[in-house]
């Protein structure tokens, strides 16, 4: 066979295996992406029950106003931000006001016997609780991304393209326990 | 040894098998179909044989394919039927409904129905072909019974039945199981019924046919057997350590299954083909007889090995 061939296949192998690891990497990064939809729709709710939740709470607590701005300007914050990575910003900073409301609240006996406010704070405890289910299966997206961005050889093309480390969705609170690996079974 | 494959192994394994069944199982009821013909005209392949034969093999292709077609559209339908249960909505059990839906979140999976068998036995099974079909069933007992942490646990077990494929696979061969049983009684009854009346061979030619017949039915019964083997009960393992892979509780899985272990027993359920689909599945207790066969034939490992599992891991 003519040397020319031999070339010619081994260049054809060498750019299908190349197209094929961009595109898995252009994959990850929108599995990733969708996978902040799914967050979005939790945060819009989230952002949606603050101001009812703030005004509800301003004729019991009226000595908390600085707790209450807080929330609220963190809260307009959350919702401008533009891009992934600073709405991950925003939220952060949300959630972080609103463990400290939270706190404030419980030296107001008066507001447990509101029921507007016990169904409010029931929405966003389940609020949070889907927020933290889509935020572990955003951040699984976000580790196989980075994973692939770090690992050889796809590490060469995620270089030539700027694919980069994407930040993890984290709230810094207490969090499940994560297993490293997979049990191993054994027979 | 087996080892835990990881969920991307075990979705082509069952994927594969899957496609095995749904192209070795019309296959093996054709060649049953000459068999029984060229047994039947004593051994010999002449033109006759050969022309009724390509005239009966349309029709059974096409009774299979119907037949098929029936359970695959309706099998959600009909088990719902057979457990007698309903379709669980937000609005009556939140609690129930946000564990299922939380956890479906955390993995990115579009959310199977919820169903709910009244019956105080602890157990729970998935079902389902595809998207649109895919539920899980829960007792009413094991939803009051057990707490958050391990109901969690039972419906992560079910939900990685489903993200496994396993569910599917199940339903496919319970469904061939189904026709192949069918098919063996419709058989046994022609014997008894109407073998009889149409005496042209005369009684010699009646036990040949008995014979062939009980050939073919010894051989289904194989088939059973064989599919009963390639439904491994790993899967029970597989589904367990795809439930602790999303929860990330161990304990909790483990402490429901102590919980369940001994009261599995849904009474008003009495096909296999349904009870093979639950999460605990004990023959002795369901009051068969415990032979050397049972480890064979049983859809599920004991209790205790998942429990004893799940405490290493």
């Amino acid at each position: 066979m003519n040397p020319i061939w031999i070339v010619l296949i081994v260049v054809v192998v060498i750019v299908i295996w190349f197209i094929a690891i961009y595109n898995k990497l252009v994959s990850l990064k929108n599995n990733r992406e969708n996978a902040f939809a799914d967050i979005d729709v939790q945060l819009k709710q989230r952002h949606d029950l603050i101001p009812q939740l703030v005004a509800t709470v301003k004729g019991y607590a009226k000595q908390e106003e600085s707790v209450l701005t807080q929330v609220t300007q963190a809260r307009n914050r959350a919702m401008s931000a533009g891009t992934v990575n600073d709405k991950i910003a925003a939220e952060v900073a949300l959630s972080g006001a609103m463990s400290q409301f939270s706190m404030q609240m419980e030296a107001y006996p008066d507001l447990k016997s509101n029921q507007n406010f016990m169904q409010l704070q029931n929405e966003m405890s389940d609020i949070e609780n889907k927020l933290a289910a889509v935020r572990r299966f955003f951040n699984s997206t976000t580790k196989e991304l980075n994973t692939a961005v770090q690992k050889f050889p796809s590490n060469i093309i995620a270089g030539m393209f700027k694919f980069g480390q994407e930040p993890y969705f984290d709230l810094g609170v207490v969090q499940r326990e994560e297993l490293d690996k997979a049990p191993t079974i054994e027979f | 040894m087996p080892t835990y494959k990881g969920l991307q192994g075990q979705i082509s394994s069952n994927n594969f098998k899957s496609t095995l069944l749904l192209i070795g199982f019309p296959a093996v009821i054709i060649i049953a179909v000459w068999a029984v013909m060229f047994f039947a005209n004593g051994g010999i392949w002449d033109p006759y044989i050969q022309r009724d034969f390509l005239t009966v093999l349309p029709i059974v292709v096409a009774a299979i394919g119907v037949w098929f077609v029936i359970a695959f559209l309706f099998h959600s339908k009909m088990i719902q039927f057979a457990v007698k249960s309903k379709p669980l909505e937000r609005k009556e059990n939140m609690r129930v409904y946000n564990l299922v839906e939380n956890l479906c979140m955390s993995v990115g999976m579009k959310m199977p129905k919820i169903y709910v068998m009244e019956s105080q036995a602890l157990n729970a099974f998935a079902s389902g072909m595809n998207e649109k079909t895919f539920a899980v069933t829960l007792t009413r007992g094991i939803m009051e019974k057990l707490d958050d942490a391990e109901l969690e646990g039972v419906i992560a077990h079910e939900l990685a039945h489903i993200r496994n494929k396993d569910v599917r696979l199940l339903i496919i061969s319970i469904i061939f199981v189904g026709i192949l049983g069918f098919i063996v009684q419709i058989a046994f009854r022609s014997i008894l019924w109407g073998g009889a009346g149409r005496s042209r061979g005369g009684k010699k030619q009646d036990g040949r046919l008995m014979l062939i017949i009980l050939l073919v039915s010894a051989l289904a019964y194989l088939l059973t057997i064989l599919f009963r083997f390639a439904l491994s009960r790993k899967r029970e393992f597989m589904a367990d350590a795809g439930a602790v892979e999303m929860t990330k509780r161990p304990d909790a899985l483990a402490s429901a299954l102590r919980k369940i272990s001994g009261k599995s027993t849904v009474d008003d359920v009495s096909s296999d083909d349904v009870k093979s689909m639950f999460i605990e599945n004990n023959p002795t207790e369901n009051g068969m007889a415990a032979s050397g066969l049972s480890g064979i034939f049983a859809t599920h490992p004991p209790i205790e090995k998942r429990i004893a599992f799940l405490e290493q891991v």
